[in-house]
C-alpha cells in the first residue's frame, strides 16, 4: 500500500468511528445536548481554528462532521494526504469532546486529557522565549520500559515539554517516573485520539500568540510550521490510524520519527525512520532544527528548567 | 510570498510587439514576418517524404509515385531523413565538446584558460583510470583532455562515459547494438547509411539514430559539460535575473549568444576588468552589462550569475532594444538574420568561430591562443560603439524576474544533503529525492528541454506545461531555452513555490530551492543523464522504472532530435510537441513511438496539442508509479 493509501485508509477508519459515535450520542442525548471542552474559549479548538466555526451542541457537531468529510478528497497528492491528516485530527477532537458529555472527568490521574487555556498561556511564554525549546509528542509503547523512560528523561533534561499518548504512559508509570505539567511531562491519554489534546495546544498557541484568524487554515499551518517546535515520536507498530494522525502532524510542520520499518515510506525532514530508539532524541531535534544551548554542569542529579515546578515531598 | 507574480506570455508578446514597432521604423526584418512568408510549408518536407540525397532526384512520395527513382519507399526516405537530422545534432554538440577538450588541452597555470575545478578533474581522471598521484594538475588536464579527444576517433571500443550508466542500461545498449563507439564514427556511419543505395530499412535507421544520439549525450555533450566544469567551475546555486529588462540603458550592453563558454567566459572576464569599466565610463556609460541569449547565456548564468536576456526567439529582440552595443556569437542557433538586423541599428554583430561565419558581421576569429586579447578587443569594440547609439531607438522593456540557477548534479546532491538527518542518512546520494518520490510527496520529475519554434506560441508550452506539472507536485528540471522560458516567467524564483502543489511546495521550502531547477545549457542535458543514473543506482530501480519523463514541447533544431534519441535510449519516455517530420511513414511512427521500447524500455510520444501533452506526461508518471507500487 502506498503511504497516501495508508493515510486515506486510517482517515476513513477514524471517520467511520466518529460518525457512529456522534450518531449514538445524538440517539442517547438528543441533538441539543451541549458539547464542550472545559476551560477553553475556543470551543473545539482545532475545528474552530481550521474552519472558524464554533460547535456548541451535538447537532452542530454532526454538521461539522459534514465539513470534515469535504476535506477527505482522495487525489493522489500530498495536499489530499495533508487534508486527510487534518480531517483525522478533527475527527479525533470530535471523539474526545464526546467523552466530556455529562462527565466532568473522563480522564483521571495521571492522564490529563484536554488541557485548559490557562495551561497553554502558562506554557506559551517559555515556548516563545525558547525556555521550552521544543514539544515532544510520544506515541505508543517503546520496545522496553527502560528505553521509554530514558527517552522521556532525555527530553526533560533538555527542557523540552513531553506529552505522552498510549503505552508509553504505563511504561513510565511502571518505572515510577514523576510526571505532570509541573515537570513538563504530560501524559494525555491511552487512546490514540487523545493526541489531539497536544495538537490543540499548538493550535491554540497559534490563535493566542500568533494572532491567526480562526478559519485561516493556511496561515495556521504556516504558523505551526514556523513557530511551534513540536515533533512526534511514534513507536512501532504503526497502524493506518496512526499514520493518518502522522500526516496531520506533518501538515502542521511537525516531523514524525518512528522505529517502524515495515510498510513505511521515508520522507526527508518529515517522516524519519530511526531504528535505534536511543537516538530518537538526537534525530528528532535535528529534524525539527531545535538547537539547545547547554552548559553542562557536572552534578549528581538532573538539572533543567523542567524541574523548576517539582514538588519535594517529605520522606 | 509578498508581491511575487509570474510574467505572462501575453506580457512577453506585448513587449515583443512594441519592439517590432521599432523594427518597422528602421525597416528591420523579423522572424515573425519570415514565418508568414514561409507559410504554408511544403507538405512533403513536413511529412519527411522528400528525398534529395542524389542527383536522380529530388524525389517525393505521392499515392501515384509510392517510390523514389532508386525504389526507396516512404519509410526508407523518412528514416534516412530522420537519421541525417540526428547526425546533424550529434555532430553539433560533439564538435562543441571537442572545442572544450581542446581548450582544456591548452589550459595553463599562466594562460587565459585555467583549471578552476581541479577536484572534478581528478575525479574524472580516476574514473578513467589515470594515475593522479603527484601529478601537476595541468599535466593531468592535458592527459585527460587528450584521452577525451581520442573518444572522438578511437578505432575500438565504446564511449568511456557509458560506464556511468547503471549496468542494466549498459546491457540494454549492448544487446540492442546501440552502444556508441567513437563519436565521429557514429556521425560518419550515419551519413554513410543514409547515402543513396545504403540503408532503407526503418528499423536499421532508427537503431543508428539511437546510437548517434547516444554518442552525443554519453559522448560529445558529456565531454562538453564535464570539461566546461573543470575549466570554468562546477555550477553552484547562484542568483541572477532573466528577460530583456536585464539590459541596462545606461550601460554598454554586450550580449553573448551561442553555445561555447570558452568565448563567453572570456568576454565576461574582460567586461569585469576595472580598466574596461573605466574605459566604458570615459565614453559616457555608467558601466558594462553583459547578458546572454541561448545556451552560452545558460553557461555563464550557471557559473557567474550573468543575467539571461532571453532565449532563442528573443535573439532579435535584443538588437531591437536599440541598446545593444555588441552581440557576440560563436556557434549554433544564431539567426543569420542578426547580420542585416544589426545594420538597422548601431549594434555590432560579431562572429567569432570559423564554424559559424555569417555575412554582415564583424568576424573576430577567436581561438585558444589569442582568447584573452580577442576578448579584450571585443569588449573594447562594444564600448567604442556606445556613442553610436541612437537614443530615439532605445527601448528596453521593463520586465525581468529573479532566478536562482546553477543546479549541477553536484549542487543538487549537496542540496539534498541539506535535508538529510545525520542520525540516519548518508551524505552525497540522491536518496532524499528518491524518498520524496516514493512516498508520493513529489509524484515524479520532468526534464523540460529544447528550443522555441514559431509553430508553437513561443514559450507558451514551456511555461504552461511547467505550471501544470508543478501544481501536480511534479518537479521540473530544465535546460536550454526551456530553462530560460521558465526563468523569464519567474518559475526559477524561489517564491514560485506558491504555485506548486502542497508536496512540491514543502520540498521547495525544506530544501530552499525554486520549483524549476536550471541544470544548464543543451549539452548539460548530459547532467540529467547522470542524475537519472544516480537515481536508478540509489533506488535499485531501472531508469525506465523511475517516474521520470523528458519533454521538448517547442523543439526546433537537429540537436533536439539527437537529444531526444539519447534520452529515449537512456530509458526515459520523451514527449514532443512538434512532429519530427516522420508523419509520412507509419512504420517510422511505429518504431519511434513503440518499437524502440523493446530495446531501451522507453519511446517517444508526439502530441501537438499542448494541453494533452502535459496530461499524457502526468498519466505516464502515474502509470510508472503504479507499476512499482508507490
Amino acid at each position: 500500500m502506498t503511504l497516501f493509501d495508508r493515510v486515506f485508509s486510517g482517515n476513513d477508519a477514524v471517520y467511520g468511528l466518529t460518525e457512529t459515535a456522534i450518531d449514538n450520542a445524538i440517539a442517547q442525548y438528543g441533538a441539543d445536548q451541549a458539547v464542550a471542552f472545559p476551560h477553553t474559549a475556543y470551543s473545539l479548538p482545532c475545528y474552530y481554528a481550521v474552519t472558524g466555526t464554533k460547535v456548541s451542541n451535538l447537532g452542530e457537531l454532526k454538521e461539522a462532521l459534514g465539513v470534515v468529510k469535504t476535506l477527505m478528497t482522495r487525489e493522489k497528492r500530498l495536499n489530499d494526504a495533508f487534508m486527510s491528516g487534518v480531517a483525522t485530527a478533527l475527527c479525533a477532537e470530535f471523539i474526545e469532546v464526546l467523552k466530556y458529555i455529562n462527565n466532568e472527568t473522563p480522564y483521571e490521574e495521571p492522564c490529563s486529557g484536554h488541557l485548559m487555556d490557562a495551561t497553554i498561556r502558562e506554557l506559551g511564554v517559555p515556548l516563545v522565549t525558547g525556555d521550552i525549546p521544543g514539544v515532544a509528542v510520544i506515541l505508543g509503547a517503546a520496545p522496553t520500559k527502560e528505553e521509554a523512560v530514558e527517552l522521556v528523561k532525555s527530553y526533560q533534561a533538555q527542557g523540552i515539554l513531553v506529552t505522552l499518548v498510549g503505552g508509553v504512559i504505563d511504561q513510565c508509570l511502571e518505572a515510577g517516573l514523576n510526571m505532570g505539567a509541573a515537570v513538563r511531562i504530560i501524559p494525555l491519554g491511552r487512546d490514540v485520539t487523545s493526541v489531539i489534546h497536544v495538537v490543540s495546544v499548538a493550535i491554540r498557541a497559534a490563535l493566542i500568540f500568533g494572532n491567526v484568524t480562526p478559519g485561516d487554515a493556511g496561515n495556521l499551518m504556516k504558523y505551526t510550521f514556523e513557530r511551534v517546535p513540536a515533533f512526534v515520536n511514534a513507536f512501532a507498530p504503526l497502524d493506518d490510524v496512526i499514520v493518518a494522525c502522522g500526516a496531520g502532524a506533518i501538515a502542521l510542520g511537525f516531523p514524525v520519527i518512528t522505529n517502524e520499518t515495515e510498510n513505511i515510506f521515508r520522507v526527508p525532514k518529515s517522516l524519519i525512520v530511526q531504528e535505534d530508539v536511543s537516538r530518537f532524541n538526537a534525530t528528532s531535534l535535528e529534524a525539527r532544527d531545535i538547537k539547545i544551548k547547554i552548559t553542562k554542569i557536572d552534578i549528581p542529579v538532573s538539572f533543567a528548567s523542567a524541574f523548576e515546578g517539582e514538588i519535594i515531598r517529605r520522606g | 510570498m509578498g508581491d511575487f507574480k509570474l510574467t505572462t506570455v501575453e506580457e512577453f508578446e506585448a513587449a515583443t510587439n512594441r519592439l517590432l514597432e521599432t523594427g518597422a521604423k528602421v525597416g528591420a526584418d523579423a522572424w515573425q514576418l519570415r514565418v508568414k512568408n514561409q507559410t504554408p510549408h511544403c507538405k512533403f518536407g513536413e511529412q519527411g517524404i522528400c528525398c534529395r540525397i542524389c542527383s536522380m532526384g529530388p524525389c517525393r512520395i505521392t499515392p501515384k509515385a509510392p517510390r523514389g527513382i532508386c525504389g526507396c519507399d516512404a519509410h526508407g526516405i523518412v528514416g534516412r531523413n530522420y537519421l541525417k537530422f540526428t547526425a546533424g545534432g550529434a555532430a553539433t554538440h560533439s564538435d562543441h565538446g571537442r572545442e572544450i577538450c581542446h581548450t582544456l588541452y591548452h589550459a595553463a597555470a599562466d594562460g587565459a584558460y585555467k583549471v578552476k575545478d581541479p577536484d572534478k578533474l581528478i575525479r574524472i581522471a580516476k574514473e578513467w583510470g589515470v594515475e593522479t598521484e603527484g601529478k601537476d594538475i595541468y599535466d593531468l588536464a592535458h592527459e585527460v583532455a587528450e584521452m577525451a579527444l581520442m573518444e572522438y576517433g578511437k578505432p575500438f571500443g565504446y564511449q568511456r562515459w557509458l560506464k556511468r550508466a547503471p549496468q542494466h542500461t549498459q546491457d540494454l545498449w549492448e544487446k540492442a547494438e546501440i552502444a556508441p563507439r567513437a563519436i565521429d564514427r557514429e556521425v560518419a556511419c550515419s551519413l554513410h547509411m543514409t547515402h543513396m543505395g545504403c540503408s532503407s530499412k526503418p528499423e536499421a535507421l532508427v537503431r543508428q539514430s539511437l546510437r548517434a544520439g547516444l554518442c552525443d549525450g554519453w559522448g560529445g555533450s558529456m565531454c562538453g559539460t564535464e570539461f566546461s566544469d573543470v575549466l570554468f567551475g562546477t555550477p553552484k546555486p547562484i542568483d541572477t535575473e532573466a528577460n530583456l529588462g536585464v539590459m541596462n540603458a545606461d550601460n554598454v550592453n554586450i550580449v553573448v549568444h551561442g553555445h561555447d563558454p570558452s568565448l563567453s567566459e572570456m568576454v565576461c572576464e574582460y567586461a569585469d576588468d576595472p580598466e574596461m569599466i573605466a574605459y566604458a565610463k570615459s565614453v559616457g556609460a555608467k558601466g558594462i552589462t553583459v547578458s546572454g541569449v541561448c545556451c552560452t547565456s545558460n553557461e555563464v548564468a550557471m557559473r557567474r550569475g550573468i543575467p539571461m536576456a532571453g532565449n532563442f526567439l528573443q535573439q532579435e529582440n535584443v538588437v531591437l532594444t536599440g541598446a545593444c552595443e555588441a552581440i557576440v556569437v560563436d556557434v549554433q542557433c544564431i539567426f543569420p538574420a542578426l547580420g542585416p538586423l544589426s545594420k538597422c541599428f548601431h549594434t555590432k554583430f560579431i562572429t567569432t568561430s570559423p564554424v559559424a561565419q555569417m555575412p554582415d558581421s564583424d568576424y573576430i576569429r577567436f581561438d585558444v591562443g589569442t582568447a584573452a586579447e580577442k576578448a579584450k578587443q571585443i569588449v573594447k569594440m562594444a564600448i567604442d560603439n556606445f556613442q553610436n547609439r541612437k537614443p530615439e531607438l532605445v527601448y528596453i522593456p521593463d520586465m525581468k524576474q529573479k532566478a536562482t540557477v546553477g543546479y549541477s548534479v553536484e549542487a543538487i546532491v549537496k542540496t539534498l544533503d541539506g535535508v538529510t538527518n545525520s542520525q540516519v542518512d548518508e551524505l552525497g546520494t540522491t536518496k532524499p529525492l528518491i524518498e520524496c518520490i516514493t512516498s508520493g510527496v513529489i509524484r515524479g520529475a520532468v526534464a523540460m528541454v529544447g528550443c522555441n519554434n514559431p509553430k508553437i506560441r513561443p514559450d507558451y508550452a514551456h511555461i504552461e506545461l511547467m505550471k501544470k506539472l508543478l501544481a501536480n507536485d511534479i518537479i521540473v528540471v530544465a535546460s536550454g531555452c526551456s530553462a530560460q522560458a521558465a526563468a523569464k516567467a519567474g518559475l526559477m524564483d524561489k517564491s514560485a513555490k506558491d504555485l506548486c502543489g502542497a508536496g512540491l511546495k514543502r520540498v521547495c521550502e525544506l530544501a530552499d530551492i525554486p520549483p524549476v531547477l536550471h541544470m544548464g545549457s543543451c549539452v548539460d542535458i548530459s547532467r540529467m543523464m547522470i542524475l537519472v543514473s544516480e537515481l536508478a543506482k540509489d533506488s535499485g530501480l531501472n531508469i525506465s522504472q523511475l517516474p521520470v519523463v523528458g519533454c521538448a514541447p517547442e523543439w526546433m533544431s537537429e540537436k533536439a532530435v539527437s537529444i531526444g534519441n539519447y534520452v529515449v535510449s537512456t530509458g526515459i519516455d520523451t514527449f514532443l510537441g512538434v512532429d519530427p517530420y516522420v508523419s509520412g511513414s507509419d512504420q517510422m511512427g511505429y518504431w519511434l513511438t513503440e518499437g524502440v521500447r523493446d530495446w531501451v524500455e522507453a519511446a517517444y510520444t508526439v502530441e501537438t496539442d499542448i494541453e494533452k501533452l502535459v496530461d499524457k506526461m502526468i498519466d505516464r508518471i502515474e502509470e510508472k508509479r503504479a507499476a512499482i507500487g508507490i
